[in-house]
């Protein structure tokens, strides 16, 4: 009997581990992260006329329309950088949040069908996300850049070489952030249904309490408290500093971004684990 | 191989609104304090049967067993059983509440056929698509593709997103990725289920390669009984949760059947005044006999069957005969057999008559008896007096669906090889089978 215990390879029982699957099991399904990625990507542009082009597309629009409210209309100072760049910068980061932040929240919700009917370590749906999400947002940096030579050529910004690498942890602590967010909610709303349109409220609060269409420095003293309270303030005053050399932060709000990063997407990793295998009986 | 032990797993019952939400709530803070106030341990504890509470229900109970390298093991039971929890907890979608499951090699389930399938997407992207969601490399995928072209017919519409496929290429599709996973173990629910019958022998085919020559175990649920007699070396009977039965396939099958056929086999009235009849006569007893090899086995297509009833006859110099008339269960009229007829004075009154074996296709029926004066006038019809089923049984045929026909006589039926001159063995045999 003891010798065939030995042979056993795999065990399952009631409990579920807060680490979830080990990272060899992760590498075993790879394959199939990839192919929800490509499958993702494809479909969402089946059956349009300018196909994958509305990856550019999308914030262009954006960025047009809030060159016409926010700098025609209301006139909001944009610290001497032309305000096409200033606002594409905001929308990329913002469309990298909201898009991780949502395609994750909504991970059991979506695809209950296929959680119904076979396994694999779930955590592969949201790193799916954020691997699609973060090519978008690669393909939307490549226009920033296109746009940002553009003004450099002709003569009305500089570009801050020695900065820009600085993009990279911003970019890194944003994508932790809304993923972070996006597991801890996709539990919520796996059993409760009511966060899902919670989930719209938030975003659309978000996006104003972030300095996206506004800097930093035109924000009234008494509000500032509700400013700092946002991490994510930090990292778009960081990351349009890195891009454009414009941006006001302190080195305390940095790290209190960077360390509300790593608390959220270390509890949000942990829940998601604890409990992903159960949720399938509730969803 | 796989070893089950003690494998128990509740499920909540009703839907989840602001009363689970207190109830977690509720849960959570007790849980702060004491441990595990609601744990399903306690709902053991208190719960005598197969139900804790009204709330709860065991979906499994207790359910131990082994399954060998290379065994195929079918598991029947009704609907709501348990089979698909089972399976479930088997292919790690859902936890047990208690025991366990060890096992060793890779495992695959096929809970559904198409599973991650992108209606929008085509052909060729859903394969690789479900093909790693149930387990599979891109390498081997891309190995295999042109083999699961083939074997679901579907090249002319690679490219054509499958939203446009009919039903049928759908299906073909979405079976021909599963039907070429590689895993140790193979965990099917109900595939069989859909598509045409062709497709399905298709189907049948594939699964007995794959336990035959390759060695894989496999773990098969399905209704269709004639599949699981024919792909199964094992079969385990799922009641209310737990292990009704379990052992070899036929006389699993033969138990389950036996336990569920609509049975209204004899009929027996004490007194006259309830029985069924009227101023001519009295029916006193009604009786379906079948010619059962033991009486565990269930009723099937070779079994032949004897009615018997008896009746109190009140007339004297009267000539009487019965007509015995089967109905299929839908209502059509299989047959009508009339007795030969005879004169009867006051008294009991008794007939028989035996339908043979290998007479009556599979199916549920009923036999409604009527009485006639002089072979002309009725003077009594007593109608669905006995229900009964009729299993299938086939031998060396491998055709798993319906077989069709009001009844499925056996006629001596041959084929000889024509090339033989008709001096040769054809001629001897046709004149061996006139005589």
């Amino acid at each position: 009997m003891a010798e065939e215990k030995v042979k056993l390879e795999w065990e399952i029982n009631k409990k579920t581990s807060w680490l979830g699957t080990s990272f060899k099991e992760l590498y075993l399904y790879k394959d199939l992260l990839f192919s929800l990625v490509r499958k993702e990507f494809l479909s969402s542009y089946q059956q349009t006329l300018l196909g994958p082009f509305w990856v550019l597309l999308q914030p262009i629009l954006t960025v047009f329309t809030s060159l016409l409210i926010f700098h025609k209309i209301i006139g909001v100072p944009t610290e001497g950088v032309p305000p096409l760049l200033y606002y594409l910068a905001g929308i990329t980061l913002w469309n990298l949040f909201s898009d991780i932040f949502l395609g994750t929240s909504i991970t059991f919700t979506q695809n209950v069908l296929v959680f119904n009917k076979v396994y694999f370590p779930r955590i592969i749906v949201p790193l799916s996300v954020v691997l699609l999400s973060g090519l978008r947002f690669l393909i939307q940096l490549v226009l920033f850049f296109i746009a940002l030579t553009y003004y450099y050529l002709a003569g009305k910004v500089v570009i801050p070489v020695n900065t820009l690498l600085l993009a990279i942890p911003v970019i890194i602590t944003t994508a932790g952030i809304s993923l972070g967010a996006g597991l801890v909610f996709s539990i919520f709303t796996a059993k409760y249904r009511d966060f899902l349109g919670l989930l719209q409220v938030i975003l659309r609060l978000l996006l104003f309490v972030c300095p996206i269409f506004y800097p930093m420095s035109i924000v009234p003293g008494k509000l500032k408290w509700l400013m700092n309270l946002n991490p994510l303030s930090a990292q778009f005053e960081l990351y349009r500093y890195a891009l454009l050399g414009k941006g006001q932060f302190t080195a305390d709000q940095v790290l209190y971004s960077g360390l509300f990063m790593v608390v959220l997407l270390a509890g949000g990793m942990l829940l998601f684990n604890k409990t992903a295998d159960r949720l399938v009986d509730v969803i | 191989m796989i070893q089950i032990e003690n494998l128990s797993k509740l499920y909540r019952l009703g839907t989840i609104g602001s009363g689970t939400f207190k109830r977690d709530l509720n849960n959570w803070l007790r849980g702060i304090f004491r441990k595990n106030s609601d744990s399903p341990a306690r709902l053991r504890e208190t719960g005598e049967n197969a139900f804790a509470g009204k709330d709860h229900l065991w979906a499994l109970r207790n359910v131990t067993f082994d399954i060998k390298e290379g065994e195929v093991c079918g598991i029947i039971g009704r609907n709501g059983a348990g089979k698909s929890t089972l399976l479930k907890v088997l292919s790690k979608i859902t936890r047990p509440t208690e025991g366990f499951v060890r096992g060793r090699g890779k495992i695959s389930s096929l809970l559904e056929i198409g599973t991650g399938f992108h209606a929008d997407l085509s052909g060729r992207e859903n394969i690789f698509i479900s093909g790693s969601m149930l387990g599979m490399k891109k390498t081997e995928i891309k190995k295999k593709f042109d083999e699961i072209v083939e074997f679901s017919g579907i090249e002319q519409f690679l490219d054509t997103p499958v939203k446009r496929y009919s039903s049928g290429m759908y299906v073909r599709l979405a079976f021909g990725v599963a039907a070429h996973l590689e895993p140790d173990i193979l965990i099917v629910d109900e595939v069989l289920a859909v598509g045409d019958a062709e497709f399905q022998k298709k189907c049948m085919g594939k699964m007995k390669d794959v336990s035959h020559q390759k060695g894989r175990t496999i773990l098969f649920v399905s209704h269709n009984l004639q599949a699981v007699n024919n792909l199964c070396s094992k079969a385990i009977w799922l009641q209310k949760g737990s292990i009704h039965a379990m052992g070899e396939t036929q006389m699993v099958v033969n138990r389950y059947l036996g336990a569920f056929q609509k049975k209204m086999w004899k009929r027996e009235w004490g007194s006259p005044r309830e029985a069924p009849g009227n101023d001519w006569l009295r029916i006193l007893s009604v009786e379906l006999i079948p010619h059962l090899p033991n009486p565990m086995a269930p009723i099937d297509i070779r079994t032949p069957l004897t009615v018997r009833f008896r009746f109190h006859n009140f007339n004297n110099q009267i000539h009487l005969s019965a007509n015995l008339v089967l109905f299929s269960l839908a209502g059509d009229c299989i047959f009508d057999v009339p007795s030969v007829s005879g004169d009867f004075n006051e008294g009991v009154v008794e007939g028989e008559c035996t339908i043979p074996g290998r007479f009556l296709n599979d199916g549920s029926y009923y036999f409604s008896l009527f009485f006639l004066k002089d072979t002309s006038r009725t003077i009594f019809e007593y109608e669905e007096c006995l229900h009964f089923d009729v299993e299938d049984h086939r031998e060396n045929i491998h055709w798993y669906d319906k077989w069709v026909g009001a009844v499925r006589p056996h006629f001596p039926f041959t084929l000889r090889n024509g090339n033989v001159s008709n001096n040769g063995h054809g001629a001897l045999d046709t004149r061996r089978h006139l005589l």
